[in-house]
């Protein structure tokens, strides 16, 4: 009886006293670059969100402006806190390890979000939490070959060279292709660094060069939306199926009018809650993976209705 | 003896000819290296010289072109713009941001209206300040590419009804079964060397740049002509700005980035001298085709567009140094 009692003093001295930590729990998050593009605009203000939700957390939220020196000051500047934990969204996958290192090495677990770090840093994380840009390049691939049943000629509108995004997205969309559906052929691929008029261009000189193309793979909306135009004026879109890798807002409105056949749904949101979540699992003692990704669903005008209209 | 004298006459005449089409080759060297580059790339592929293939490389190079011939006159002036790309970015994210609130009309005018403010700015600067001309539009050009940034809070801006507007007609629009785009550029080009060419304005520009000490002894109010060439610089930065818009019916932020470097490029190649005091706009018209017809041919034949980079630059920098060298030998040959 009395050991009984002693034993549930003790349970309750733990759960409280872990309560009390949770309480305490402070985490720094250094950004890529705010305000440049409405994805990452609309991350911080999810991230902001997800933690004043959260009554145990308090954040300390930074932004690197794209500058890979003011992110390394930012991560040291976070170790002098003694904050909990960093989050990191690397300005660049290779600079930033040293830091990162640094970080580890006073014992405050860091996780990396969004875009990955190169291999070289992997053991310095606690953990990576982001978008799987292979499973998206497959996924489209899928989508690609059941619109087409199986058989035709496409083009390839890449990202940006030497961009880890856009080549994840490219690898994966090429290897799931060739395997799940060999009947459809890659007559060409050609990057257009993420812009629209750029992507215009190349399809255009696409559209003369080949007299058959059955469908346009882009590595976002942004692009496909190019092609698109390119396609529509030179009055070929009907007999093209677009697909893209990250549904934005015009691309939204293009599979709304059946001109576009889908896209992937990356939400900044989900982007940011995940982070958050992957941060405090870390914290609270769970056992998490390396890498963990949120889901980013195939959409199209068949599961239209499920998805709000990207805001970016 | 009378057909004699004929067939002498007759080759004296063939031999002058000769040497007058001689000249004129090496004077052009511009426009034969551009017809050799059209034979080359028709022989690799068919559609190079369709109709339409044509056209689509007028038509994507009509943007590029557009600015060239504003540029080509600050150059004259012997000056340099490099905010040209930053200010497309600036203008484009403004006319298709503003004409969803105010309209099509309002949008067009406050952009020319704000981006001519900018050319004010550089001219103002450059042709009354006397600062260097390449320190003031390069920080311009990051200071306008901030502009856009603060302006657009980063996010990308589309016309949200495409349809519903003439807005498009700019940039998608056909006149006579000729794309606007086409329209636009061409006029433009055949105003400015009209005004370059025949008018004392243009005789100005050219003396202020070739000499500007002798120029300003000479009465010209320099300070005004370089102000002036900023004006024309940023007028044809907000027509491609409009081009551009309508084309794509939306605007990234760094829709403009590099811009200036092509546009740089484009007119070096058509062989108008960096240092002012010569050059012409029919070059730079030439010179950007040059290199729209060389990243069309590049893409035909199947070649990673960046290729175009290195080519590009390789064949700029032989086109200069053969013009040098010709100018050489005509000095020499002159000289003995």
């Amino acid at each position: 009886m009395f050991k009984k009692k002693v034993l549930s003093v003790m349970v309750a001295t733990l759960v409280s006293g872990a309560v009390y930590a949770q309480d305490e729990v402070r985490i720094g998050i250094t950004q890529n670059n705010v305000g440049v593009d409405s994805y990452q605009t609309t991350y911080e203000k999810a991230f902001e969100e997800a933690a004043a939700a959260n009554d145990n957390v308090d954040v300390v939220v930074l932004d690197a402006g794209g500058d890979v020196a003011r992110q390394i000051g930012q991560v040291r500047n976070l170790i002098q806190q003694q904050v909990d934990a960093i989050i990191i969204w690397p300005t660049n996958g290779q600079a930033v390890i040293p830091a990162i290192r640094q970080a580890y090495n006073a014992g405050i677990p860091v996780v990396v979000t969004n875009s990955k770090i190169a291999d070289a840093g992997l053991e310095y994380i606690a953990a990576f939490s982001g978008p799987d840009n292979v499973q998206q390049g497959a996924s489209s691939a899928e989508m690609m070959c059941e619109a087409l049943d199986g058989e035709g000629q496409i083009v390839q509108i890449a990202g940006q060279p030497g961009y880890t995004t856009a080549m994840e997205r490219s690898q994966g969309f090429e290897d799931r292709l060739a395997e799940a559906c060999p009947g459809v052929e890659i007559l060409e691929t050609q990057p257009a660094d993420w812009n629209r008029e750029k992507a215009q261009r190349v399809m255009e000189n696409f559209l003369t060069k080949y007299d058959v193309i059955d469908g346009v793979y882009a590595g976002d909306d942004n692009m496909g939306v190019g092609a698109l135009n390119a396609a529509k004026s030179a009055g070929r879109a009907g007999d093209i199926v677009f697909i893209g890798a990250t549904n934005f807002a015009v691309g939204y409105e293009a599979i709304e009018r059946g001109e576009y056949y889908g896209s992937i749904y990356q939400s900044p949101v989900d982007d940011a809650e995940a982070a958050l979540q992957t941060a405090l699992d870390v914290l609270a003692g769970k056992d998490v993976p390396k890498m963990n990704f949120f889901e980013t669903p195939k959409i199209t005008a068949d599961n239209l209705a499920e998805f709000d209209k990207p805001v970016f | 003896m009378a057909s004699a004298e004929h067939t002498k006459q007759g080759f004296m005449l063939s031999k002058k000819h000769k040497a007058g089409l001689l000249n004129f080759l090496s004077a052009q060297g511009i426009l034969v290296f551009f017809l050799i580059c059209m034979f080359a790339f028709s022989l690799t592929s068919e559609q190079f010289l369709s109709q339409s293939n044509i056209m689509t490389v007028v038509r994507q190079a009509s943007i590029i072109g557009i600015i060239a011939v504003g540029v080509t006159v600050v150059i004259i002036g012997g000056n340099l713009d490099l905010s040209v790309g930053s200010m497309l970015s600036f203008s484009t994210v403004l006319v298709v941001d503003l004409h969803d609130k105010i309209g099509p009309v309002g949008a067009i005018l406050v952009m020319f209206a704000l981006t001519l403010m900018l050319g004010a700015l550089n001219g103002l600067l450059v042709g009354f300040m006397r600062l260097n001309s390449l320190i003031v539009t390069l920080a311009m050009l990051s200071a306008i590419q901030g502009l856009v940034l603060i302006y657009s809070g980063g996010q990308n801006v589309d016309i949200a009804n495409q349809s519903d507007t003439w807005f498009g007609v700019f940039g998608q629009g056909y006149l006579l079964g000729i794309a606007v785009p086409i329209i636009i550029f061409s006029l433009l080009a055949i105003i400015v060397q009209v005004v370059m060419s025949f008018t004392g304005y243009g005789r100005r520009i050219f003396a202020i740049g070739g000499n500007p000490v002798a120029a300003v002894y000479s009465g010209i109010r320099k300070n005004w002509c370089v102000f002036s060439t900023y004006m024309i610089s940023a007028f044809c930065v907000a027509c491609a700005a409009l081009v551009l818009g309508a084309r794509v019916m939306g605007s990234q932020n760094n829709v403009g980035q590099g811009y200036e470097l092509l546009v740089l490029a484009g007119i070096i190649l058509g062989g108008t001298s960096l240092l002012g005091g010569a050059g012409s706009i029919w070059k730079t018209v030439i010179g950007v085709l040059i290199l729209g017809f060389i990243q069309n041919g590049l893409l035909l034949m199947g070649y990673p567009y960046y290729t175009q980079w290195l080519v590009t630059w390789v064949i700029i920098i032989l086109a200069v140094w053969l013009d040098l060298a010709n100018k050489r030998k005509r000095l020499l040959t002159r000289h003995s």
